[in-house]
């Protein structure tokens, strides 16, 4: 095949045209060119800021008034803080509540959409994206009607079986179940695509072949489905790992009475909103800056975790 | 996940866009422009537009280009953007409670005694004047409307639980604020239901504003744990929580305005700007409220100041609108197309005002009743952290009425949470 199809190996290449300097220079620089907008952007908006950030982390900065240099003094204030502390435990435990049953379900749930036997396959598969494309504004507005105390929906049902009605926003649990309901609902859609696309890389004969053998559903899930996922989910852990260190829509429209905080005992206030509590709230760009820095640094570690542990996983392969 | 990572970038490129140049650049002297257009950043709800057009109708050669940023808060920080480093509007609207952080910074505004705001300060309240003037006299913001402080009350359900209902006869339960706590007892004792709506805004809110010193001395020092009316103010709101005659309910919340529209509590501290929020959270409940005088006579809660940026272009063509808009005429114009109650005393006998009367609180004079609480109001020292310290006040009250917090121990809490939040 190759001998009759490929040119001689031995033909010269032709030679580059001589006296033209100009443009073999542009036909080199062109393809940075292309790539250009994507980097100016990126260096504007992107790594500026980033830099930035960490060089007003050192002042006494009022975006209308003085800056006033005082090298670390952000960072040991705010690793005595309370509040830091209070909002660091919040995100994780916010965190935790929507990333574990989100990644369960969306498991769960692609499982079944793959399924081979399934109707309006597609239909279900295009509605689960659709909490994912809902305004997140929209989206808490609604839950926070739906878990009021004295006229949501839920505490009507739960009124109906006679349990005492319950105030989500003013405990902890109670605003970090309903925080993490809501990150769940948007979320577990856009995870569960991610599933189901790589289980239909799955060779359908492999489950067959399971089923023709007698493996119940259960062992298919269990012995096929979730090894041959294993990358994706650690993917999908560390997203909305970097993505659950960063909620913030959702606990700032949720508290009426205290929106900065979350609550009059900043029972829900996560990082990012204490961060912008201090920032825009109190006028304190340097010790937002400094709280900044720390959330870079929490995320920078869970990115690190997830390059070991993804590259553990392709040496197990 | 983009999408997740949007937010913190965008915070942080506000932080940047916010921080990126310096402020109060350029000189002292005032900017004149033209004299013939002007841009003015104001916010939404407040119908700055009618007095707009009003202005142009008069003044034809005059250009005012108005625009509606967003809401108070999103105004006010637009406002400190520009501010640290953009394009700043010649006019603009503050809220009374974003105004302290831009008085302490008096640098990055016009100060309008420069224009001539020494020969007309006198036609404003004292006090209202006072919160926008600097530490140095110098005159920020010209006032364009209060809100004055009564108690809107549902005469179906004061009747239903014995209680009068006319309006001097209910004023008459509560010369203070232990009789309405008083009130609020006998009212649940007879229907079992909640009085009012919350301790925090109803109560300390409006107690804690009735006295000559707030949270700042003369001098501006701290003196929030050691001020007796705040103190005062505080153990009021929570015998009002012991007393069990609290809703529960925080203002603005869904649960409030549901509550509301269906008579969970009969009582609610009204300043005349809420006056609209109850008319569109209860529309079913026309005719059925009426107003009476505030316990301890006087409060205010709420405002709005206009200023002008230190480099704005056309500062005079600023000012002009200023003092028509303003004047005491103009304000009282504004009343009567609006409802906004008039900053300048001198109208407040104006039959225009004092004789305004609102079908939908049974007919209260409106006008005669939010211009009186408004005169025994003394002036008194706000600070660069008095919203913060007035912030963690109500939280602890909150968190006591809603949160299950211990009351024996709120008031060393949030003594606690202010000194760690602004560290004195």
């Amino acid at each position: 095949m190759t001998t009759t199809l490929a040119p001689a190996r031995t033909a010269p290449p032709a030679p580059p045209p001589a006296g033209r300097p100009f443009r073999r220079i542009g036909e080199r620089l062109a393809p940075y060119a292309y790539i250009a907008p994507f980097f100016v952007i990126f260096a504007v908006f992107g790594l500026f800021p980033l830099l930035f950030t960490f060089y007003v982390a050192l002042f006494d900065w009022n975006p209308i008034g003085d800056h006033t240099f005082i090298g670390m003094d952000n960072f040991t204030r705010m690793l005595e803080d309370p509040r830091f502390w209070n909002a660091a435990g919040n995100t994780v435990s916010i965190w935790f509540l929507s990333t574990v049953p989100q990644l369960a379900l969306a498991l769960l749930l692609a499982h079944v959409l793959n399924h081979a036997r399934l109707r309006f396959a597609l239909f279900f598969r295009m509605s689960v994206l659709v909490p994912y494309i809902t305004s997140v504004a929209a989206t808490t507005i609604v839950f926070a009607q739906l878990f009021d105390r004295d006229y949501g929906l839920l505490n009507w049902l739960l009124g109906l079986v006679g349990v005492e009605a319950v105030d989500f926003t003013q405990s902890t649990w109670g605003s970090h179940v309903l925080i993490a309901t809501m990150v769940l609902w948007r979320w577990f859609g856009y995870t569960t695509l991610l599933y189901l696309a790589s289980l239909q890389a799955i060779p359908r004969d492999v489950f067959e072949a399971a089923a023709i053998d007698g493996a119940s559903g259960w062992k298919q899930f269990r012995h096929i489905t979730i090894p041959s996922l294993r990358p994706v989910i650690i993917f999908t852990v560390v997203t909305s790992t970097i993505g659950g260190l960063q909620i913030f829509t959702e606990p700032l429209l949720l508290s009426r009475s205290a929106p900065l905080t979350c609550g009059p005992i900043r029972q829900c206030q996560t990082l990012t909103l204490f961060l912008y509590e201090q920032g825009f709230g109190q006028f304190q760009f340097g010790y937002g800056s400094a709280i900044g820095v720390a959330l870079f640094v929490l995320v920078v570690v869970v990115a690190l975790i997830n390059y070991l542990l993804s590259t553990r996983i392709r040496a197990e392969r | 996940m983009k999408l997740r990572t949007a937010v913190p970038v965008a915070l942080a490129a506000a932080l940047v866009l916010a921080t990126g140049c310096s402020p109060g650049s350029g000189g002292d002297a005032v900017s004149a422009g033209d004299g013939k257009s002007f841009e003015f950043w104001s916010f939404t709800g407040i119908n700055q537009k009618a007095s707009v057009d009003d202005y142009k109708a008069k003044h034809p050669d005059i250009e005012v280009k108005l625009t509606e940023v967003g809401s108070s808060v999103e105004t006010a920080q637009s406002l400190t953007t520009a501010l640290a480093g953009g394009k700043v509007p010649d006019l603009v609207l503050i809220q009374g409670d974003d105004l302290p952080k831009f008085v302490q910074q008096s640098q990055n505004f016009v100060d309008l005694r420069t224009l001539g705001a020494d020969g007309i300060k006198g036609d404003y309240l004292d006090w209202v004047m006072s919160q926008s003037t600097a530490a140095g006299g110098e005159i920020l913001g010209i006032p364009t409307d209060v809100g004055g402080m009564a108690v809107a009350y549902r005469t179906d359900l004061f009747a239903a639980a014995g209680l009068p209902t006319d309006r001097e006869a209910v004023g008459a339960l509560w010369p203070t604020w232990d009789e309405f706590i008083e009130t609020g007892k006998k009212y649940k004792a007879a229907t079992g239901k909640a009085f009012v709506d919350n301790a925090a805004t109803s109560v300390f809110h409006q107690s804690v504003n009735q006295g000559p010193q707030k949270y700042y001395d003369d001098k501006g020092g701290v003196v929030y744990g050691s001020s007796p009316q705040v103190k005062t103010a505080f153990d009021q709101a929570l015998k009002a929580v012991d007393a069990g005659i609290t809703a529960k309910q925080s203002s603005f919340s869904n649960g409030w305005s549901a509550g509301m529209a269906q008579g969970q509590f009969a009582a609610i501290a009204a300043p005349s700007w809420m006056l609209n929020q109850i008319r569109s959270n209860a529309p079913d409940t026309k005719g059925k409220w009426d107003i009476a005088v505030i316990p301890g006579e006087s409060g205010n809660w709420g405002g709005s100041y206009l200023a002008i940026p230190k480099r704005a272009k056309n500062a005079k063509a600023a000012w002009d609108y200023i003092k028509e808009t303003q004047s005491p005429q103009g304000q009282l114009e504004h009343f009567v197309d609006s409802g906004s109650l008039p900053t300048t005393p001198s109208v407040y006998e104006d039959p225009a005002l004092a004789g305004h009367k609102d079908p939908f609180f049974s007919d209260a004079p409106t006008g005669k009743i939010y211009t009186a609480s408004l005169l025994g109001l003394k002036p008194f020292v706000i600070g660069p952290d008095s919203s913060t310290i007035g912030q963690e006040f109500l939280n602890a009250i909150t968190n006591v009425e809603q949160g299950g917090g211990d009351p024996a121990k709120a008031w060393d809490e949030a003594l606690k949470n202010i000194k760690t939040a602004i560290g004195k």
